[in-house]
C-alpha cells in the first residue's frame, strides 16, 4: 500500500467517527443555544440509541430501521423527561452554568447506571446497515456502513439548516439563542423550546449511537467519551455554531485517527485534548468564529 | 357628568424588589381607552422596574390589571398573550436576524394565518416604510434609529392591545426621536393606548394625556400636561 492510500484511508476512517462526533457536537449546540445550558448528559443519549437498538433487535426481534426509529424516539422523550425533571426546576431558579453542568453529569451517571443493571455489562453490537464488501476507490476500502454514516450526517447537518433559518419554529429557537427575555416578549413559549432543543439533541445523539455501534460497540459506559469527543467538536466549532462543531467533529475525527495511525491507539485522547487546548488557546472563537 | 372612561391597565400598589432593594413601591397608575399615558422620572427611579413588574418579570407584591382581570405573574408569555406587549430599555432586538425574520417572531402567536399576517404587516410598513426597504438585512446592522423603529413595528406585529415602551429615546438623535414620538401619536390617535416610560419629559410631554412622575420608586405626581405652566414644575421632581 503507497503512502498515499494509507493516508487516505486514514482520512476516510476519521471521517466516519468525525460525523458521529460532530452530530454529538451538534447536539450540544442545539441546547446550549436554546438555553445556555452545556448538556453533559449528552453521551447518555448516544449510548442509550444504540442499547435500546439492539435490545430491541434481539429481545422483541424488531427489523434494524423499526427497532433504530423506535429508540431514537424513546431516546428524544427521555431527553424532554430529562429536560422536565433535572433542568427546567434548576433553571427556574436561574442555577449557574456551574451547577447545570454537574446536574447533567449526575443524571449520566444515573442512566449509565440503570442500563448497567438493566442489561449488563457485556458489550454489545448492531449488525451493519447493509452487508456488502466496502466499496474499493483506488486502493482505499470505504465500508458501506461509513457511507451511510456519512450521508446521513449531511443529511441531517442539511434539514438542521433548513429547520433552523427557513422554520418559524427554528427561527424561534434561534431567538431564545440571542435574548430569551426578548423572545418571551414576543410571546414565544421559552419553555415549551427549551424542552424542543433536549428532544431535538437527545435524538441527534441517538442516532450518532444508532448509526456508529455497527462499527464499534456498545457499553452502558461508552457515552463519557462520546460526550467528551462531541464537546471538544462543539468547541472547535465555536460552540453553539451547529455546522462549526460538524465541521469540528469532522477534524477530531480526521486528527484522531491520523495520531492512531501514526503513534498507535493511545495516543488518541492525547490527540483529542491536544487539539482541544491547541483550539482554545489559538482560535477561541473555533474554525467559523473569528480568529483570537 | 359623563361616566369615567374603562381603565385598560391599572396597578394597585405594585411594589417589586430585586432580593432587599425595592425599586418600586406601591405604585398606582392607569392607562384608559385612547389613552397615552407617560412615566417620567430620572435614572434609575424606577421607571424600567414599574413596565417589568407590570409584565411579571419582575418579583412584585400588589397587583397589576388588564380590563379588570389580574395579569399572571412570572410568565411574560402569558402576559404578552393577552395583547400587552412591551418593548424594552434597549430595544432587545434579533440582532443576527434579518428585520424580515424578526417582524416574524413579533407574529409568533399568529399561526398560519397568511391574510392577517399580510394586513399586520402592511400597517407596519406604512408605518415605518423604511422597515420595507431594510428586510433583508441584519436587524443588528441598521442604525438606532430604525433598531428602535424595528422594535416597535415588531411589538405591533402581535396586535397588541396596549403598548409599553420603554424609553424608546434612548440614545437618538432629536430629529429621530421627534419621528418616533410622531408615529406612537399615529397609533394613539388610531386607538391603541401606549403606556410611555421616559427620561426625556419634553418628548413625551408633547403626546401624553396624563404623566406620572416616579422618583425613588414612588409615584410623587400625576400631571396633566396642559396644565404644565413651564418644564420648571417638573425640574424640581427630577433635583429635589
Ligand atoms: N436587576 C437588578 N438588581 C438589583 N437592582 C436593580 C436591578 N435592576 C434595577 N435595579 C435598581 O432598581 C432601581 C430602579 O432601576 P430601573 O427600574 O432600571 O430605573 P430606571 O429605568 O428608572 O432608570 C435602581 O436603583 C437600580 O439600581
Ligand atoms: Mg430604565
Amino acid at each position: 500500500m503507497s503512502d498515499f492510500t494509507y493516508f487516505a484511508q486514514v482520512l476516510v476512517s476519521g471521517l466516519g467517527t468525525g460525523c458521529i462526533y460532530g452530530l454529538i457536537g451538534i447536539g450540544f449546540c442545539v441546547i446550549y443555544n436554546a438555553s445556555g445550558i452545556v448538556n453533559f448528559a449528552q453521551g447518555a443519549f448516544v449510548m442509550l440509541g444504540g442499547m435500546i437498538t439492539q435490545v430491541a433487535l434481539t429481545r422483541l426481534g424488531l427489523p434494524l430501521p423499526i427497532a433504530a426509529i423506535i429508540a431514537i424516539l424513546l431516546v428524544a422523550i427521555s431527553g424532554t423527561v430529562l429536560e422536565r425533571v433535572v433542568v427546567r426546576p434548576l433553571w427556574d431558579r436561574n442555577a449557574t452554568m456551574f451547577v447545570m453542568i454537574l446536574a447533567t453529569l449526575a443524571a449520566q451517571i444515573v442512566v449509565e447506571r440503570a442500563t448497567l443493571l438493566a442489561v449488563g455489562d457485556q458489550p454489545r453490537t448492531l449488525p451493519v446497515f447493509t452487508d456488502l464488501p466496502p466499496l474499493k476507490f483506488g486502493g482505499v476500502a470505504v465500508s458501506l456502513q461509513l457511507i451511510w454514516i456519512l450521508v446521513t450526517s449531511c443529511l441531517i447537518v442539511a434539514g438542521l439548516a433548513v429547520f433552523f433559518q427557513k422554520t418559524k419554529t427554528g427561527k424561534a429557537m434561534r431567538a431564545c439563542a440571542i435574548d430569551r427575555e426578548a423572545a418571551a416578549l414576543q410571546g414565544i413559549p421559552v419553555k415549551r423550546m427549551l424542552a424542543l432543543s433536549f428532544a431535538l439533541s437527545a435524538g441527534l445523539g441517538a442516532l450518532a449511537g444508532v448509526l456508529i455501534t455497527p462499527t464499534q460497540y456498545t457499553a452502558f459506559n461508552v457515552g463519557v467519551p462520546f460526550a467528551i469527543s462531541g464537546f471538544i467538536a462543539a468547541i472547535v466549532g465555536g460552540f453553539g455554531k451547529p455546522s462549526g462543531a460538524f465541521l469540528g467533529g469532522l477534524l477530531l475525527g480526521v486528527v484522531q485517527a491520523a495520531a492512531i495511525a501514526g503513534f498507535g491507539s493511545g495516543l488518541k485522547n492525547v490527540a483529542a485534548l491536544s487539539m482541544l487546548l491547541i483550539f482554545l488557546f489559538l482560535r477561541p472563537g473555533g474554525i467559523v468564529g473569528a480568529s483570537k | 357628568m359623563t361616566a369615567a372612561p374603562a381603565r385598560i391597565l391599572e396597578t394597585q400598589a405594585l411594589t417589586a424588589r430585586y432580593g432587599h432593594v425595592q425599586a418600586l413601591s406601591a405604585a398606582d397608575i392607569h392607562v384608559c381607552a385612547g389613552e397615552l399615558v407617560a412615566v417620567l422620572g430620572p435614572n434609575g427611579a424606577g421607571k424600567s422596574t414599574l413596565l417589568r413588574a407590570i409584565l411579571g418579570l419582575a418579583s412584585t407584591t400588589g397587583t397589576a390589571s388588564f380590563h379588570g382581570e389580574p395579569l399572571p405573574r412570572q410568565d411574560p408569555v402569558a402576559v404578552s398573550s393577552r395583547g400587552v406587549v412591551l418593548v424594552p430599555e434597549g430595544r432587545g432586538i434579533f440582532g443576527p436576524m434579518t428585520v424580515s425574520e424578526n417582524l416574524q417572531l413579533g407574529a409568533y402567536r399568529l399561526r398560519g394565518d397568511k391574510a392577517e399576517y399580510g394586513r399586520r404587516l402592511a400597517r407596519v410598513l406604512a408605518l415605518f416604510p423604511r422597515l420595507g426597504e431594510r428586510l433583508s438585512q441584519t436587524a443588528g446592522s441598521m442604525s438606532g434609529g430604525e433598531q428602535q423603529m424595528l422594535a416597535i413595528g415588531r411589538a405591533l406585529m402581535s396586535d397588541p392591545k396596549i403598548l409599553l415602551l420603554d424609553e424608546p429615546s434612548l440614545g437618538l438623535a432629536p430629529r429621530v426621536i421627534a419621528e418616533i414620538m410622531e408615529k406612537l401619536a399615529l397609533l394613539r390617535d388610531e386607538g391603541l393606548p401606549i403606556l410611555l416610560v421616559e427620561q426625556k419629559a419634553p418628548a413625551a410631554l408633547k403626546l401624553a394625556q396624563r404623566a406620572y412622575v416616579l422618583v425613588l420608586g414612588r409615584i410623587v405626581a400625576c400631571l396633566d400636561p396642559r396644565d404644565l405652566s413651564s418644564h420648571d414644575d417638573l425640574a424640581k421632581y427630577y433635583f429635589h
